[in-house]
């Protein structure tokens, strides 16, 4: 029985390893970085201009899973939300490469990089995104590469029978 | 905050503090940060192969980093009362793994816990050292919800004889590949 909310969403069959989708840009306040970190990640440096100007970050800085999560809210919203995605794995190699200051713009894009049908279930697809995320001067803020569910619409017959 | 790098112990298990995921809290981090029908709908979520209502990951993730934030800053104030100088914690450069391993569900109660599996001087940042905080949350039942690997940076007490650890130790590697000598 097809998912109802996911039905008409795009499928592991849908999608192409090189696809690309854009993220953002959207702007950071400092009142956003500070409302952020008081609740998930009160370091001085996140939380305090002058505390911040004299810290390894050189000024008001959002915290690193600020800044991951406001690009995983674009994954969402140009793809994720698009898609048939039954969660997510996992990621790796997320690097934060130059802190997201007060006042930047983060956006950049996610390409599909892998896709792989699950050795467990044949109603499940792999795929594999990686996220270049950058300030509005075009300098590298964050990489990373996540690993998602996406539900295949047809699922090989021969598998599901050899999985039934 | 925390301890200084020559203080931090290796292979040890630091608990970090539990937290309880409740419906309203799990869909108000997942509206603004993660807005996938089976982190938000609770109804829509009966028609995912979950079964129901599951929290972000990202949401069970950061909560761990505040726990380790709250651990490190209360090991910091236990320092001062003893009279020692605590440590500073900077910025993280990245994490290497996350894997979620199980759904977690309205109600669940986490268990988090960290170990600093190895550390070195970092190569970048003189008179800082790095660690490789390996972090992972339990559910009640015992299952691991997720494992991690995030990476950290934390003050020298001694940094000129951290530079002259890292100046033998790239004699050594440097030798290492050489051929032996005769």
């Amino acid at each position: 029985m097809p998912n109802p909310v996911t039905k008409d969403r795009w499928h592991f069959e849908d999608l192409k390893v090189g696809q690309t989708f854009t993220l953002g840009p959207q702007r950071v306040t400092a009142d956003e970085i500070k409302s952020f970190a008081a609740e998930f990640d009160p370091l001085p440096f996140h939380l305090d201009e002058e505390v911040a100007k004299a810290s390894m970050l050189g000024g008001l800085a959002a915290s690193g899973f600020h800044t991951a999560a406001m690009a995983l809210r674009m994954l969402v919203d140009s793809m994720l939300s698009h898609t048939a995605a039954m969660g997510g794995l996992g990621f790796e190699k997320l690097a934060w490469r130059r802190p997201l200051m007060a006042g930047d713009e983060l956006g950049g894009g996610a390409t599909i990089t892998g896709l792989r049908p699950s050795a467990s279930d044949p109603h499940m697809g792999l795929v594999t995104i990686h996220l270049e995320m950058h300030n509005q001067s075009g300098q590298e803020v964050m990489v990373m590469t996540l690993t998602n569910i996406v539900e295949i619409r047809h699922p090989h017959p021969l598998v599901l029978g050899a999985a039934g | 905050m925390t301890r200084f790098w020559e203080d931090i112990e290796t292979g040890v298990d630091y608990p970090l503090g539990e937290h309880t995921f409740g419906e309203e809290e799990m869909v108000r981090f997942a509206k603004r940060w993660d807005p996938q029908y089976f982190h938000t709908d609770p109804e829509a979520a009966r028609s995912s192969h979950f079964g129901g209502l599951i929290a972000s990951g990202w949401h069970t993730i950061v909560v761990g980093h505040r726990k380790l934030v709250d651990a490190l800053h209360s090991e910091a104030e236990r320092l001062k009362s003893l009279g020692a100088e605590p440590g500073l914690s900077g910025p993280s450069p990245g994490i290497n793994y996350v894997h979620f391993e199980q759904p977690v569900r309205p109600g669940d109660t986490l268990t988090y816990a960290m170990v600093v599996t190895h550390k070195r001087p970092s190569r970048s940042l003189p008179g800082w050292g790095i660690l490789f905080n390996q972090i992972q949350a339990t559910n009640q039942h015992g299952a691991r919800v997720y494992l991690s690997e995030v990476v950290g940076f934390t003050k020298m007490r001694h940094p000129t004889i951290a530079a002259r650890v890292k100046l033998i130790l790239a004699r050594l590697s440097g030798r290492a590949g050489q051929p032996p000598r005769r």
